[in-house]
């Protein structure tokens, strides 16, 4: 290939991970190199220990002064190595051509001209292959699946369209807005606030709400399918033959949106879904208090809709297949799953040989830890933790001294030492070893639930008890850092390169040219809803708060009030509800009529 | 350390040594720092800080103001200038039995309808299974209902929101 090519290769390639352009230097040496400059490098590196690359020289010193291991750089040109303190290496690159140099212990492009680190991802991408080839992986890894890409095209109304709609509509009135629609008080009808609470954030749910008010699953037509099947006999046969054939969830929630949207404002009794859910989770079915978070789990499994023209598999073969569904497909089974369902990835690592075992599980939401110890709110000041052997420099989300949902979630995905009482068996050391386990959100869902763990119970004791703690939400959130692409890239050392989540053994370059190639599925997030508890453990209440055109709305059970988003951010939180940002739509703040 | 009066050789190699070790560490620290930012992948960082001055703010404001909104909220006119009684008093049939019911009684009544609830219950539901529910890395959460909560009185406390945890 052509020297020109390969350098507008490059230029793609930087583009794409944001890189700012090369440095003359690092740019006329990599044009000089022709297509893979760095081939070679990989026989040069070695893994240490810490899981860090670095280069491999048997006593690193400096050819001018022989002096020892302070930032030693090698040449790329001539491999010379020598060192920065006193000026070695900096004369060295007086030499043309002798400019970039590698950074010994750490595996880092030195422009020794520029005095700087600089990048090149056919460097890093070098460095992650000669990195994974040294962790020996065992054949039989899962099938590779092409990745399911999505088009996004962004579009903007053109002259003609704001005319037409400019003909079509009216300009709202001068006086204030009348309040969102959809807006309802829901009856209590004995203890059933935690229903309430989440039916409010399911309401407003958008990706739902779009669902039920598109007439996506029809109550009336839903309800003569059922009676039909119901009088030719469906029941039956095992597990079928159930009362829940009678009884369907979703159009009970469907029923509950047609009354929120009706543009009636008197609160809405929701006796007959309380009537099929007790009917669909009779376990659950008694007049005390319910944990809401139990109720949304349990109303998802309601709407839920099995698998049911092959009556002919077993149930269990129904939760295989579904399970299967969600992991490889869009999770399209029922709408509960294609608004809430997202996979989570798991990885233990192996901590003598390093090999890793990754697994996938599809989850409907985040369940979440407080932090466990009480800290003393310093303001402002940064602490270091030593946990797990490893230093942990305070990050953003723990500052103020509060515990945030963000550190809840860097505690979440932070790589986890398991016991000596927990070993893992490892398929290559075929043996039980202590392990390294961390997990990261594999796909992100439509709308992400976050519940906050905050009962504690005692098995030793017997008693449980509410964790009262104030936990900081922001309003928007950015999950990209939870993501396994960018957990899988931390433990690189951030390199750059198109880690394939799928198949480890990603090859690079094949999808490293075309810059469209991996679509950015967005992990931006607004929050929409979020439900509150106050009380004791055994005497409390749920609210909700809802935000709708940016503003807040405090719905507890029949009451609807507007309040200060203060309030809110200062509430104590239970379950958020955050939605992708590309599917949140913030109404301007003013009507205007002109 | 460097005007260390014993400067000794053996002390001025350890010095050395610890000064190599600590300058490692900077360079270390400095090198991932550098590319976290030259690659952008700490961009959000502002937004962030802004959220957190927000919240901290937001508490500190709550804080000081007398009218919490939290507490009597039952007598409050709402967005749509109504007002309600603290049992919800709207008459609807039950689905079940046919009978007229209170909706704010609705629940209770349902319960010994259906032959649900504690006193119809023949054995407990109580779950041996707690531990898994914090094991850290399973959020996908297995349900299993618990039954040991105190009973909360008449059908007239209507309102006690309670956690079913144990």
């Amino acid at each position: 290939m052509s020297s020109t090519s390969s350098a507008s290769n490059h230029r793609l390639l930087r583009r794409h991970h944001h890189l700012p352009p090369p440095c003359p230097h690092l740019a006329s040496y990599l044009s000089s190199r022709g297509l893979r400059p760095f081939r070679a490098i990989h026989r040069l590196l070695r893994l240490r220990p810490s899981g860090r690359a670095s280069l491999r020289l048997d006593v690193p010193t400096c050819a001018s002064c022989g002096g020892g291991s302070r930032r030693l750089y090698a040449c790329l040109a001539c491999a010379a190595v020598s060192c920065w303190d006193s000026g070695h290496a900096a004369a060295h690159a007086g030499s043309p051509g002798h400019e970039i140099a590698v950074d010994v212990d750490r595996a880092e492009l030195f422009c020794c001209a520029c005095r700087d680190q600089v990048y090149d991802p056919g460097f890093d991408a070098a460095v992650v292959l000669s990195v994974r080839s040294a962790v020996a992986v065992s054949s039989g890894s899962a099938p590779s699946k092409k990745r399911r890409q999505v088009e996004y095209r962004p579009w903007t109304p053109g002259t003609k369209e704001r005319a037409l709609v400019g003909e079509g509509s009216s300009p709202i009135g001068p006086h204030s807005p009348p309040p969102p629609a959809g807006l309802r008080g829901l009856n209590n009808l004995g203890n059933t606030c935690f229903m309430n609470s989440v039916l409010q954030a399911l309401i407003h749910t958008p990706p739902l709400r779009n669902y039920f008010l598109s007439d996506r699953h029809n109550r009336f037509v839903c309800q003569r399918r059922r009676m039909k099947r119901y009088k030719s006999g469906g029941g039956g046969r095992g597990d079928n033959s159930r009362n829940e054939k009678k009884v369907c969830l979703a159009c009970d929630l469907d029923a509950i949106f047609s009354a929120a949207f009706s543009g009636d404002r008197t609160p809405y009794s929701p006796a007959s879904f309380l009537y099929s859910w007790w009917q669909h989770a009779s376990n659950l079915a008694s007049y005390e208090q319910q944990d809401a978070h139990e109720f949304f789990i349990s109303m998802l499994d309601g709407i839920h809709e099995k698998v049911e023209h092959d009556q002919s598999k077993t149930q269990d073969q129904d939760l295989y297949n579904n399970h299967t569904n969600l992991l490889t497909g869009k999770g399209d089974c029922c709408i509960a799953h294609r608004v809430f369902s997202g996979i989570l990835r798991s990885d233990v690592t192996c901590t003598v040989c390093g090999y890793t075992s990754t697994t996938y599980d599809p989850c409907v939401d985040i369940s979440l830890d407080l932090d466990p110890s009480h800290r003393s709110t310093k303001t402002g000041s940064m602490k270091s933790r030593v946990s797990n052997g490893e230093v942990e420099s305070m990050m953003a989300g723990q500052n103020h001294g509060m515990s945030t949902l963000m550190g809840c979630l860097d505690r979440f995905t932070r790589p986890e030492r398991l016991g000596a009482d927990q070993k893992f068996f490892c398929q290559q050391c075929q043996e039980k070893q202590e392990s390294l386990k961390q997990m990261s959100i594999r796909k992100l869902p439509l709308v992400t639930c976050f519940h906050i763990k905050r009962f504690e119970h005692s098995s030793t004791r017997n008693m449980s008890r509410k964790v009262d703690r104030y936990l900081q939400f922001p309003f928007s959130l950015d999950m990209s850092r939870y993501l396994s692409s960018s957990v899988l890239r931390s433990r690189y050392g951030n390199r750059i390169f198109s880690f394939d989540e799928e198949n480890d053994d990603h090859v690079a370059g094949a999808d490293d040219d075309d810059p469209n190639a991996s679509v950015e599925i967005s992990s931006e997030f607004e929050l929409f809803a979020v439900v509150t508890h106050t009380g004791k453990l055994d005497a409390g209440h749920y609210i909700t708060y809802l935000r709708l055109n940016n503003q807040w709305y405090r719905c507890d059970d029949a009451w609807i009030t507007h309040v200060n988003e203060d309030l809110v951010r200062a509430a104590q939180c239970y379950m958020m509800f955050y939605v992708q940002k590309m599917l949140y739509y913030k109404a301007s703040e003013s009507a205007s009529a002109s | 350390m460097s005007n260390d009066d014993n400067s000794s050789p053996h002390s001025q190699l350890s010095s050395h040594v610890f000064e190599n070790l600590l300058d490692s560490i900077i360079v270390d620290i400095a090198s991932e720092c550098h590319r976290i930012s030259i690659l952008g992948l700490d961009c959000n960082l502002e937004g962030e800080e802004e959220e957190l001055r927000l919240s901290a703010q937001a508490r500190r404001r709550v804080a000081d103001s007398s009218n919490s909104g939290e507490t009597n909220s039952k007598h409050v006119v709402d967005i749509f200038g109504q007002t309600h009684p603290a049992i919800a008093n709207e008459i609807f049939e039950c689905m079940n039995c046919g009978r007229s019911i209170m909706a704010g009684r609705f629940a209770p009544h349902l319960e010994k309808c259906m032959g649900k609830g504690r006193k119809a219950r023949l054995k407990s539901t109580r779950s041996s299974t707690t531990q898994n529910r914090h094991s850290r890395g399973n959020p996908v959460s297995v349900y299993a209902p618990y039954s040991n909560r105190a009973a909360n009185g008449t059908a007239d406390e209507y309102a006690n929101g309670s956690l079913e945890e144990s």
